[in-house]
């Protein structure tokens, strides 16, 4: 029936008159006939998106170019982001839908089968078809030369990658013997698995398929050690630092950087159409500038961007709103996504022993969560507009109930001196209680100093803790340094925000609430260890955590729904008791700059990295401006 | 005349009459006065007479003394967060309600939260009116950290407010963090000035008077500490700072810091200094006489480039001052809690503060005003240093 709908939908454009209809930066090189006409650059059977205008959304007319800020070059994978074209994808309400794919099957998470859209094409006109998969699984992701510390987590189970197969020219498929939950979630994600990649331009830069001199030569003049590097560097399809790469995205960057400024073109050959069989995205052009970062929301206030929700604070809202009118623009504010605005992350594996062994003593944690007066914090901080409560999934997520919300959350002084008091932790002359080794308790929390919020969180924790007879002692440095000490042990405590995804479902990996990443601020090792299959890192020797990493298997070998909800629902019961993270608030907001003359941008949405990656899931190929 | 026989003694022949020096040239008292004054009292003298000089010392005499007494001109202590009255603006002494004198007083706020901007909107509430008292007990603090009291200048009337130059975005009084920011602001630029005018003189004191290898050592020295780039050593030398020292202490620590980096140019100008006025006569002279070096140096030496000395020192103390502003600003100075106008000027760094809360960047004003002090102090004192010329 769907596809059915599809067909009518591809001949009812095929009968329409082809220039006419062309956006507008493509119509003169159609014309030349330096390009073919849309309907043969679009796949067979495009993706069809029904704008429903009855949401207020409506269905645009192509052109105009959106004016974006952004502080650095890494900034580019944005665009990216914002683009979001995947094999499969969410809709907004987190549903995962074919994208790319014209459909898959799944069958229960062992066996994956994806079709492709017969006809659909890279931005430089070249087809897309299997070859393109089996490229990035023999010739990069499997090669001995290409590949680079093995699999990623998400195409490994118990440490087994998949059996690759090309079935026809538009089919290929994975198959693992033992369930693989994680495998579709990572080909939507924000930061997409590449399970394919551009192969016709790549293979240029592939020691299988180049001419050695040519390569060598390449090799030479990108000043990179061999040509594996090469081949990454030129492979970069997330960071768009390469404007020759073919992309699938809706945009892709035309400037090849460094620059001030960079012009993103509508990909021509883009698999997307509106219900009038108008190919998308409307816009032609997205052109990002670079600025310093702090005085990006005096420039947006100038009305420097059409749309803008990086290096924007809550703080920023008044300022902003004040330029409304002369810039014609208009300020929204939507909640962030994460599932906690700040939290404090004990360090479980700091190498201070004293400081482990006070981290490791649940009533310790708990003695700290309960020493902070979160509604002073919302009320100083964030109009009293943010929620209150702990480190855990927001109140919007399915899985979200209300204890886990509210433990150890309420501001009970008496209570966290007690447990002090049981733990032996005595005060001494100036107030200041003493660890067990007779050092004064001053605890250090590491920052990255990225935001001007989290200092004043910190400030205000400051003085609560002082009642606990604890001294708060700020450090910040730099974000790479901040993550590489905290994966060291060598931090005590940072602050940082809460996970990723706030909303999630059964259906998305809880791996955020178990020690499955190094990255993890409050037990970097334990997830240095299960993430490199127990070859580095420190065995997890604390039993919540064992617990945790127990659920999490049973979570991924679930065969159905309810075994998933339930290890989800013990896991987040176990954060919340733990209080392995301290969270402070939540559900916070932050102003979004949107120009009038830009529409179909939702008045309210979450925004969040991932899963939603911000305009991501709000289909930013729909805007259009007047 | 013939010489006395058997050899006795000429007679006298210094005369015996009274002896009066003024006989020829008559001085008037003044004249007197002039001539018989200490060095002392002629650079008072010269010094008085520069006007813009002497206002600028007596702000600064009185600044200084303020820091003595902070905690009882502050109408708030250094922490107090009134988290009712966010981004207050300031509120302004007002003395007639209705056409009736009351004396000094404030007009309280009534808050609202514009929910259309979220701004927080103060508007002064005539019916509210807040007498400010004066010599009265308010907050309790600490006097020096130290003994417990509670006096106060000005205090604001009771459950009032006093904002004189409102508050920041954690609620706190930016008249009282000035206050008390001066207590760190003024006394780096002294601490900081001390060490390197005690480094710079004895070094190049030394490299001066005796030259030889002890010159080519220090010489080459400054050289290598010159030629660093000053702000990467600023941040390793910040980055040394054990994070655990408390705030004081790091605070002596960039003091030090900028002070063992400043000496250098000093160091210099003392040696060329020395180099040209050893070779002058009248220390020809103190050295035949039999004086050591030490009296040489500190006693005929010293004193013909006191006024560059002095010079140096006042121009030195602003940038110090501002050193500890850019340090602070990049995050290498002092951090909060310590408060310094560096600090608050770093927290006034954002297009809010510019566009909607003006009040935060009050703390440029006492910078200003400081610097400029300094510079026309330092200018009377170096003419006065010089009272002949």
């Amino acid at each position: 029936m769907r596809i059915f709908a599809v067909l009518l939908a591809f001949t009812a454009m095929i009968c329409a008159p082809a220039i006419a209809d062309e956006a507008p930066l493509l119509a003169p090189l159609v014309k030349d006939g330096k390009l073919p006409p849309e309907a043969e650059r679009l796949p067979k059977e495009p993706r069809v998106v029904t704008i429903d205008e009855s949401t207020g959304r409506t269905v645009g007319k192509r052109g105009g170019t959106i004016n974006t800020l952004m502080a650095e070059q890494g900034d580019l994978r944005l665009m990216t982001v914002y683009g979001y074209a995947r094999l499969v994808s969410y809709n907004s309400s987190l549903e995962m839908q074919p994208d790319i794919l014209l459909a898959y099957e799944n069958d229960k998470n062992r066996v994956f089968t994806f079709h492709l859209r017969p006809g659909h094409k890279w931005s430089d006109g070249s087809p897309f078809t299997a070859e393109d998969f089996r490229y990035q699984w023999e010739d990069i992701l499997t090669d001995k030369d290409m590949e680079r510390g093995g699999l990623d987590t998400a195409l490994l189970v118990n440490g087994k990658g998949p059996k690759f197969e090309v079935i026809d020219d538009l089919t290929v498929r994975y198959t693992w013997d033992e369930p693989n939950p994680l495998f579709l979630p990572a080909l939507a994600a924000t930061r997409p698995l590449d399970i394919y990649s551009a192969s016709a331009y790549l293979k240029q830069f592939h020691q299988k398929y180049a001419d050695p001199e040519k390569l060598a030569a390449e090799v030479a003049k990108e000043r990179v050690k061999d040509w594996t590097r090469l081949q990454i560097r030129k492979a970069r399809s997330y960071r768009f630092e390469n404007p020759d790469l073919p992309t699938l995205q809706p945009w892709t960057n035309r400037t090849d950087p460094p620059s001030n400024r960079y012009v993103f073109e509508r990909n021509p050959f883009y698999h997307k159409v509106d219900q009038t069989g108008a190919q998308l995205p409307y816009v032609d052009q997205v052109v990002i500038n670079i600025a310093e970062s702090s005085i990006i929301p005096a420039k947006t206030g100038s009305g420097e961007s059409d749309l803008q929700e990086r290096y924007l604070s809550f703080a920023d809202y008044t300022f902003l709103k004040e330029g409304e009118k002369r810039n014609d623009y208009t300020v929204r504010l939507w909640t962030v996504g994460k599932g906690s605005a700040v939290a404090l992350y004990p360090n479980l594996n700091a190498t201070d022993e004293g400081w482990r062994t006070l981290f490791r003593d649940v009533r310790f944690r708990r003695a700290l969560s309960l020493g902070i007066d979160r509604s002073e914090i919302n009320q100083v901080l964030f109009a009293g507009l943010a929620t209150e409560g702990a480190s855990t999934v927001l109140p919007g997520s399915p899985l979200f109930r209300d204890e886990l919300g509210s433990a150890y959350a309420e501001f009970d002084l008496d209570k966290a001196n007690a447990l002090l008091d049981e733990m032996g932790l005595q005060r001494g002359s100036n107030g200041i209680r003493q660890m067990p080794d007779g050092r004064p308790l001053e605890l250090v929390v590491e920052s990255t100093g990225e935001s001007s919020m989290e200092a004043d969180v910190l400030e205000l924790v400051t003085s609560d803790w002082k009642e606990l007879g604890i001294k708060l002692l700020t450090r910040t440095s730099q974000r790479d340094l901040f993550r590489s000490r905290v994966a060291a042990g060598e931090t005590n405590m940072s602050v940082w925000a809460g996970v990723d995804n706030g909303s999630p479902t059964a259906d998305f990996s809880p791996s955020e609430f178990v020690p499955t990443d190094p990255y993890q601020l409050q037990w970097p090792m334990w997830g240095t260890y299960t993430s490199s299959q127990g070859t580095a890192g420190q065995k997890i020797d604390y039993e919540p955590a064992q617990k945790l990493i127990e659920l999490y298997n049973k979570w991924l070998t679930a065969e159905d729904g309810d075994d998933r909800l339930k290890a989800w629902e013990e896991i987040l019961d176990i954060n919340a008791q733990e209080v392995f993270s301290i969270g402070i608030v939540t559900a916070t907001l932050v102003p979004v700059v949107i120009s009038n003359k830009l529409h179909n941008v939702p008045a309210e949405g979450i925004s969040s990295f991932d899963p939603y990656g911000y305009f991501a899931v709000y289909e930013m190929d729909a805007f259009w401006m007047d | 005349m013939t010489l006395p026989a058997n050899a006795t003694p000429l007679p006298h022949t210094v005369s015996d009459r009274p002896f009066d020096p003024d006989a020829i040239y008559q001085f008037t008292d003044a004249q007197k006065a002039l001539f018989e004054a200490s060095q002392l009292r002629l650079m008072w003298w010269k010094f008085k007479r520069h006007k813009p000089a002497l206002i600028s010392g007596i702000f600064l005499a009185v600044l200084y003394f303020s820091i003595l007494i902070s905690e009882i001109l502050a109408p708030y202590n250094l922490e107090t967060r009134n988290s009712k009255f966010i981004y207050a603006p300031p509120q302004s002494v007002h003395l007639f309600h209705n056409g009736e004198f009351v004396g000094p007083f404030v007009y309280g706020f009534d808050f609202k939260l514009n929910m259309d901007n979220l701004k927080r909107e103060y508007v002064p509430n005539p019916d509210k009116v807040q007498p400010i008292r004066f010599f009265c007990s308010g907050e309790k603090y600490k006097f020096w950290g130290l003994i417990e009291g509670s006096f106060r200048l000005m205090c604001p009337a009771k459950n009032g407010t006093l904002f004189l130059m409102g508050t920041d975005r954690l609620g706190r009084d930016v008249l009282s963090r000035i206050i008390y920011g001066a207590r760190i602001s003024l006394t780096i630029g002294l601490l900081g000035v001390g060490v390197s005018l005690v480094l710079g003189v004895v070094i190049g004191g030394l490299a001066g008077y005796y030259g030889g290898l002890f010159d080519t050592l220090s010489q080459r020295l400054i050289e290598v500490i010159q030629s660093l780039p000053s702000i990467p050593l600023w941040l390793a030398l910040a980055a040394i700072l054990p994070i655990t020292w408390s705030p004081i202490v790091v605070y002596f620590g960039i003091t030090v810091i900028l002070g063992l980096l400043d000496w250098t140019g000093l160091a210099r100008t003392v040696r060329s200094k020395l180099l040209s006025l050893r070779e002058e006569d009248y220390v020809s002279a103190a050295q035949v006489m039999g004086a050591n070096d030490r009296r040489i140096v500190f006693r005929h030496l010293v004193p013909g480039f006191a006024s560059h000395l002095i010079a140096t020192a006042t121009i030195a103390i602003p940038t110090m001052i501002l050193g500890e502003t850019t340090l602070s600003f990049l995050g290498l100075g002092l951090r909060p809690p310590i408060t310094s106008w560096g600090v608050l000027l770093t927290e006034a760094q954002n297009i809010n503060a510019v566009a909607l809360y003006p009040w935060l960047l009050w703390p440029v004003a006492p910078v200003i005003l400081v610097v400029l002090a300094y510079n026309f102090f330092g200018d009377g004192l170096r003419d006065a240093a010089d009272p002949y010329k």
